[in-house]
């Protein structure tokens, strides 16, 4: 189908992105830096254009639902959010270092829905559980705050990464990342906006879970995790805010956080539950 | 909370649960605890489970509830703990907060404008008593209050606004707690249960799942039509349960119940849960009597009906019936024959009978029971039996529901607060200079002080141009 041969291109379209963020971070030259913010930009609007495209196609075939149904839908839903909401951010900071850091997660989902042996990319009717209001509200909460908490991670590696930077140290990719205190309070941002986020990923499902399954809390592993997931965010926001926690501390619990994001959205498929249309 | 914690510091217990590092150890055991669950099979996947462990292990697992960790005891107190040390932590923070949401602040400080950054102050010409009556003008039509006070040299402002942002923390924390109450109202006053209906039937008993004890509706629930309807690729597309309902036998209601589309019924919610197919009463038989008339007759029986035999040596009956006997033998009615003379006989009559005998050893349907020619000189054969659908239905009571969406908004709510306003406090000050009036502009904020730095240079731009128009 059309739409997934242009997405699988945009999978390129995202890995030289990264290189010319890559690229722009060693040589220090804004010249590629433009270019790099302009290959994301681009590979975003033929991605949003590829989502229609599904979108139509679905109706086509008879039936008609949002492209954000299974494993291979929702990872490219996932790279279109964090796409998004860096570009946002490249646009408000005014930076683009923090490229270097996201496209490459954005990158890894195009790639792994497109060339995974194991992911369907067929456009599939959608089963009685899914015929829902609630899965349009509740797909796109949940994944921008993945993407928001993809962008959080991102901006722990750097923090980390920028604390090598000393006076005396001429390093052109170190002297480019933004200093520690605006990487942190980025990072900051970035949790509470993925916390929202979550929270109301959380609240959709639940109502959505009451119609569907009668109840709007099952211990579904897949529920259970982002309620850790949910712990661990909230234990960020608490130990910064009320303890006063920065640096190190914080950007090791969202390395913490970041690793239970994903285990909620890939570990949970290999433990049984009610979740497992996201499987194929 | 420094100030405010000098008696009841005292107190060991208070102490101990007003300390945020007790919330992170029960959110790290909560966590844990959590994991451990979702790797652990939970209630009916447990059993398969909890064969593959060894005796000690078992009664270890059993002994701690991990097998319905989530409703175990020692769970729930985690989370009593964890609401206690909310509560203790709200109430020993409460006095500063308030405070700082109460008292005004002198409108006279000089502290704010040390350091000032050089694009908050301005220069202006003119009139000080009219300057000063234009920055009260323009500070009014910000804020709703403005506090003024001036010496010899001086004139002070203060305005300020989103006080209420202290109490978003209040707001975010009491959703926590209203959501467990509803979790709470629903476990004491709410039932989960389920009711298998086949279609034509009523139905009046359903079974927790709590305990799998039986438990009266007041009313009666018929379905009407169980339909399942597929995709092309062969994927479900619908399942529907057409369902009646009875108070005291009249019918009284008929709706359509869908996945995601629940029905109510006097305060009960039904949902569309799952669906079985099982034998109806219906079953056509093949009767053979050997001899030297070999006569065959077919005919359909209903479970239950007495019948004569071909040969008038006496009655006979479907008992009863089974879609799969012993889970594996398919479909099987179980035949007892009453004849006028000598002894009844009783034998199960398998539909895939010729399979059968090629899977088991011959011996076994030597067995009276099995063996379909017991009564002699007969030989049955079971031909085909009914089959209908049975919908499975979820059947809930939870009058906490609305509580727990009632603590859902208030915690949205409580994060636009917490996370989208600020108490902002601005402070102008007009100082008699040689080179003229100089107009500062400073102010504080409990969070995001960045932002509160844009809106400062912002109001002090605005404010120039203000002055500069009225001048």
């Amino acid at each position: 189908m059309l739409n997934s041969i242009i997405l699988s291109y945009i999978t390129f379209i995202y890995f030289g992105a990264f290189m010319l963020y890559l690229l722009m971070m060693v040589s220090g030259r804004e010249f590629l830096g433009r270019l790099a913010t302009f290959a994301a930009a681009g590979g975003l609007v033929a991605h949003t254009t590829a989502i229609i495209l599904r979108w139509v196609e679905s109706y086509r075939l008879g039936v008609g639902h949002a492209p954000l149904s299974n494993l291979y839908e929702s990872l490219i839903f996932f790279a279109w959010t964090i796409v998004l909401l860096y570009l946002i951010v490249e646009l408000r900071t005014k930076n683009r270092t923090i490229g270097a850091f996201i496209t490459p997660i954005a990158f890894l989902a195009m790639a792994y829905a497109s060339f995974s042996p194991n992911i369907n990319s067929q456009i599939q009717p959608l089963i009685p559980a899914l015929q829902s209001n609630w899965l349009i509200s509740h797909v796109i909460t949940c994944f921008f705050g993945y993407a928001a908490f993809s962008l959080s991670f991102g901006l722990s590696i750097m923090y980390l990464i920028k604390r090598l930077d000393t006076q005396n140290r001429n390093n052109i990719f170190l002297k480019l990342i933004p200093r520690t205190v605006v990487l942190e309070d980025l990072n900051y941002q970035m949790v509470v906006t993925g916390f929202i986020m979550l929270t109301l990923g959380i609240i959709t499902g639940s109502v959505w879970a009451q119609s569907a399954w009668g109840s709007y809390w099952s211990w579904d592993p897949k529920e259970t995790w982002s309620l850790i997931t949910w712990f661990v965010y909230a234990t960020v926001i608490h130990s910064r805010m009320v303890k006063g926690w920065r640096g190190k501390k914080i950007a090791i619990l969202c390395f913490i956080g970041f690793s239970c994001v994903l285990f909620t959205y890939f570990g949970v498929n290999y433990l049984a539950g009610l979740h497992s249309y996201a499987t194929s | 909370m420094k100030i405010f914690k000098t008696e009841k510091k005292s107190n060991i217990i208070w102490a101990f649960f007003s300390s945020i590092k007790l919330t992170i150890v029960i959110l790290i055991i909560l966590a844990i605890a959590s994991i451990l669950g979702t790797l652990i099979p939970q209630r009916e996947g447990a059993i398969e489970f909890a064969r593959g462990l060894s005796p000690e292990l078992f009664r270890l697992f059993s002994s701690l509830n991990l097998f319905d960790m989530y409703h175990a005891v020692w769970f729930r107190l985690l989370i009593a703990c964890l609401v206690f040390n909310l509560v203790i932590c709200s109430i020993n923070r409460f006095p500063s907060t308030w405070k700082r949401f109460h008292t005004t602040p002198k409108p006279d400080r000089n502290k704010p404008f040390d350091r000032l950054p050089t694009q908050q102050s301005f220069l202006t010409q003119g009139d000080v008593k009219e300057t000063a009556d234009n920055i009260g003008k323009f500070l009014e039509s910000i804020y709703k209050k403005i506090y003024k006070k001036e010496d010899a040299n001086r004139h002070y402002f203060y305005g300020e606004k989103g006080r209420y942002s202290h109490f978003g923390v209040y707001l975010v924390h009491l959703s926590v707690l209203i959501i467990l109450i509803g979790a709470l109202v629903g476990s004491f006053l709410g039932f989960d249960s389920y009711m298998n209906i086949v279609e034509g039937e009523k139905a009046n008993t359903v079974t927790l799942r709590k305990g799998r004890v039986q438990q009266k509706l007041e009313f009666e629930v018929r379905c009407d039509k169980f339909i399942v309807d597929f995709h092309k690729n062969g994927t479900p597309k619908e399942y529907r349960s057409e369902l009646s309902f009875f108070i005291d036998g009249k019918q009284v209601e008929k709706r359509s119940l869908l996945v995601n589309h629940p029905v109510q019924f006097e305060g009960i919610t039904f949902f569309q849960a799952s669906y079985n197919t099982v034998p109806g009463k219906n079953v056509r038989l093949k009767i053979i009597r050997h001899g030297n008339e070999h006569k065959i007759n077919t005919l359909d029986a209903e479970t239950g009906d007495m019948l004569q035999l071909p040969g008038n040596e006496g009655q006979f009956q479907v008992e009863k019936v089974s879609g799969n006997l012993r889970g594996m033998m398919g479909p099987a009615a179980l035949i007892r024959i009453q004849p006028h003379e000598g002894k009844e006989a009783l034998f199960w009559v398998f539909q895939n009978e010729e399979m059968l005998r090629k899977r088991f050893p011959s011996e076994m349907f030597q067995a009276p029971i099995l063996n379909s020619s017991a009564f002699k000189p007969y030989t049955f054969f079971l031909e085909g039996l009914e089959s209908k659908y049975s919908t499975g239905l979820q059947v809930n009571k939870d009058p906490g529901v609305p509580i727990v969406w009632l603590g859902c908004f208030m915690m949205v709510a409580g994060f636009f607060v917490t996370f989208f306003t600020s108490h902002r406090r601005v402070w102008i000050r007009l100082s008699k200079e040689k080179q003229g009036i100089k107009i500062s502009v400073s102010g504080t904020a409990n969070k995001n002080r960045v932002g509160l730095q844009r809106e400062l240079k912002h109001l002090t731009n605005n404010l120039k141009e203000f002055i500069n128009e009225k001048g």
